[in-house]
């Protein structure tokens, strides 16, 4: 890509990047149109994503092929969608059923290794080389073992929540407030760091090799609500409708 | 009519429900074969499956643009977006880079989509803090729990953090990401493997229900 296109490139990130964050002041039309056109280039991603690592290689390629056993997903995808026509909606049932049936027969093994058994065997497992673990290392395996049958008899309803039973699962609350509170942070720190990331776009953009993008398209930005406010400011009272 | 829309799609979800689970249990060559085949048959239609979204998007939108509706004007930038992507993206034939050279569809994933992109999420970030600081009420030890772990993860990640706690506990010996790491190992750990083993036992009983036939709601009424 040429020198010119690297700089509209920033013209249109910038803008794009204050259009959103002008949400943060008020609604606006500038936000609207961002807002409509990453939902439009979110489905084009996808679409060319899907395009070009499915239907073409997965899809039409075997087809041209002769290797007509790939028709049977295709015909299963199309049945999909039916569901935008009542009468013959009931089809997109097959597609749907493939789905379910692969998901529910892959669900059930993979969620017992990696979500049951695994877990079970990481709290177990320190436990078996205890003559080279260090006090604090024991402590801590302990609290992991206790904190997670603890929480289990938080999820555990067959019986009513009531005497050691509840007193189990009252323990078992801590630690599930623990975590909430780590994956709380976590998400706060990693959208800090996406904001991060546009503040140095945005400094980026603000050089003169950019011929100052960021600073005209924030000061374009400033004088539409200037404007727009002086201008609501004028219309008299029950004429503010928009 | 009842075995057409009822019977045979009860029968596909099990006969392909039970052949892959038993064939990740079976170490032959054959049943390998099958899983690999039906995960690619999975991956063909699941993509069609994006096409209910697609098309149920742009019906939406177009109507809207078709009555002339509230904002109308806007719905026309959807398709903007989606032409800004997908004609580049034919236009490269789908490769953001060609040699060291950017193509025209890594242009567009960089100035366009990964701008919106990252930007969408980056404004979340004032508001999980806003929500945060509006709806955190320490009425409980178990609410405080919450709260200390979140601060202690937030600053344990920036320099202010180490910084404010050399000064306030330095004297203790210890380090604010020493604190940070064994709240992240040990406590929260034993919280998620609760929630993962819970969340095992759920997937695996719904899946048999739907293996079974018994849970049916996905096929919608008649």
């Amino acid at each position: 890509m040429s020198h010119t296109w690297m700089i509209a490139g920033g013209w249109l990130a910038a803008g794009l990047t204050i259009f959103i964050f002008s949400f943060l002041y008020k609604d606006n039309p500038f936000f609207k149109i961002a807002e409509h056109l990453y939902l439009g280039a979110g489905m084009g991603w996808w679409f060319q994503v899907y395009l070009y690592s499915i239907w073409i290689p997965k899809v039409a390629d075997p087809l041209r092929a002769h290797q007509w056993a790939v028709l049977v997903p295709a015909v299963l995808g199309v049945s999909l969608v039916t569901q935008f026509f009542p009468k013959i909606s009931w089809v997109s049932r097959y597609g749907f059923t493939f789905l379910m049936g692969y998901g529910a027969g892959l669900a059930i093994p993979t969620m017992l290794s990696t979500n049951f058994m695994s877990q079970i065997y990481g709290c177990i497992q320190p436990f078996t080389d205890v003559s080279h673990m260090t006090r604090l290392g024991m402590l801590n395996s302990l609290i992991v073992a206790v904190g997670t049958i603890a929480v289990l008899f938080y999820f555990f309803f067959s019986v009513e929540n009531k005497g050691a039973v509840k007193k189990i699962s009252n323990i078992g609350i801590y630690f599930l407030m623990a975590y909430f509170g780590t994956t709380f942070g976590n998400t706060v720190m990693a959208r800090f760091s996406l904001l991060y990331g546009r503040f140095d776009e945005l400094y980026s953009y603000s050089g003169a090799n950019y011929f100052y993008a960021t600073q005209v398209l924030l000061a374009g930005m400033v004088a539409y609500f200037l404007v727009h406010g002086l201008l609501a400011k004028k219309k008299p009272e029950g004429g503010a409708a928009n | 009519m009842k075995l057409i829309k009822k019977q045979i799609p009860f029968a596909i979800v099990f006969v392909f429900g039970m052949l892959t689970l038993v064939s990740y249990y079976v170490p032959h060559p054959k049943s390998v074969a099958f899983l690999d085949t039906v995960s690619q048959w999975e991956n063909i239609v699941s993509s069609f499956a994006f096409l209910l979204g697609l098309f149920s998007l742009f019906y939406t939108h177009y109507a809207k643009i078709k009555k002339k509706g509230d904002g109308w004007g806007y719905s026309l930038f959807v398709f903007v977006g989606f032409l800004a992507v997908v004609v580049p993206a034919i236009v490269s034939h789908g490769r953001q880079m060609s040699g060291s050279e950017m193509t025209p569809l890594g242009w567009s994933f960089r100035y366009i989509y990964n701008t919106l992109l990252a930007t969408m999420f980056a404004v979340l970030a004032f508001y999980i803090v806003s929500t945060a600081y509006r709806s955190f009420r320490i009425k409980s030890v178990q609410a405080m729990v919450l709260f200390v772990a979140a601060l202690i993860l937030i600053l344990g990640r920036v320099p202010i953090g180490e910084i404010l706690w050399g000064k306030a506990l330095g004297w203790t010996g210890h380090s604010l990401s020493g604190l940070m790491n064994w709240i992240v190992d040990v406590p929260s750990v034993a919280g998620k493997r609760g929630i993962m083993i819970g969340i095992a036992v759920g997937a695996v009983v719904t899946s048999l229900k739907i293996v079974f036939g018994i849970e049916r709601q996905y096929l919608g009424k008649d």
